[in-house]
């Protein structure tokens, strides 16, 4: 074999083997996506509220900025779907509080049933599912500056009994430090799927 | 969360097939603590229906509540609606549970102490099961 057929042969075989290296070389994993959360393309900043919480003191719209918030609307007398939401997400505010650098979101319940939830309820109600957590009542029309404009519906439906029942929208939204409506989970709920999508949301943002 | 559950005894029961099965089975009993200033648990169990005939379990009843409902949640298009249920139909050798977010009981008025809970099932006015709940995990 000459000289010159032999350079050929191993500069082929040289370029065979980077295309071969590149070729093999690892690509970078995509970046975790919400498996569960719909993220706004936008964040929408929240409606123009006043509201009072627990503590019966006036809350507007700056009471959720400056922190990430967990937003559920429901009310103290249903026995089944919002405790079993706040629980889900007491769970997943625990698990969080563990795993991540920055404080989990707070927990608010926004009363759709503001006849029955005073202030001094609602206290009591929303301490049973930890210590940090919130809520928010008011008239029915101060409720609904919060709830329309972000399309939560709620309905008070008369019993037979004469008792009456709220039906109510069993969405959860994540609101960001800027007050803003950044993400929403629909049910039904778990507390893997918040475990897992909330710090991909808040670290992205 | 502290629950009350698991640790259902039978108390009373309908007459046993022949061979002793029981003809109602509830298991998974977990009665839910009233939360703090609220006057309501829920209930959630299973219940199994051993004969060859449908039961049709019409009225629940405790002695540790003012008033028990058979209630049904529905999520639909994202709206959460609870209503009553009249009837809780159990078919021959089937299964109905009855678990959050759906089919529950409403207990209502709770008495001040609930170490024990005892639950009683009826078809109209013929009692069909008493089941005790004591405190603990499901």
């Amino acid at each position: 074999m000459n000289r010159t057929l032999l350079a050929v042969i191993l500069v082929a075989a040289l370029i065979a083997g980077a295309w071969v290296a590149l070729d093999s070389k690892p690509t970078a994993a995509p970046p975790p996506e919400p498996r569960v959360a719909t993220v706004l393309p936008a964040p929408q900043a929240l409606p123009e509220f006043t509201l009072v919480d627990q503590t019966g003191a006036d809350r507007k719209r700056d009471y959720l900025e400056g922190q990430w918030d967990l937003l559920f609307f429901g009310f103290t007398h249903c026995p089944d779907i919002c405790p079993t939401t706040l629980a889900t997400l007491s769970s997943a505010r625990q698990e969080l509080s563990k795993s991540i650098a920055g404080a989990a979101p707070r927990i608010v319940l926004v009363s759709v049933d503001p006849e029955r939830d005073t202030p001094e309820k609602l206290a009591e109600y929303i301490a049973y599912f930890g210590e940090d957590n919130l809520a928010l009542t008011g008239p029915e029309a101060a409720i609904r500056e919060l709830t329309e404009p972000l399309f939560v519906y709620f309905s008070k439906v008369p019993l037979e009994n004469g008792d009456y029942t709220v039906d109510h929208s069993s969405v959860v939204l994540l609101v960001d430090p800027e007050g803003r409506f950044h993400a929403l989970f629909s049910g039904p709920h778990k507390a893997a799927d918040f475990v897992h999508d909330l710090p991909i949301i808040m670290g992205n943002s | 969360m502290k629950r009350l559950g698991a640790a259902a005894a039978l108390l009373t029961l309908g007459a046993c097939q022949p061979g002793g099965e029981v003809p109602l089975l509830i298991s998974d009993l977990e009665v839910t603590p009233p939360r703090p200033g609220m006057q309501m648990s829920a209930g959630y169990f299973s219940l199994r229906n051993n004969t060859a005939k449908s039961i049709v379990v019409t009225r629940v009843d405790s002695p540790q509540f003012g008033a028990v409902e058979m209630h049904e949640t529905t999520t639909v298009d994202g709206v959460s609606r609870m209503r009553p249920i009249e009837s809780l139909r159990v078919e021959p050798g089937a299964t109905v549970t009855l678990e959050r977010g759906g089919k529950h009981l409403m207990l209502m008025r709770p008495a001040d102490t609930l170490d024990t809970v005892v639950l009683n099932f009826y078809a109209d006015e013929t009692l069909l099961l008493s089941v005790a709940a004591t405190t603990g995990p499901r």
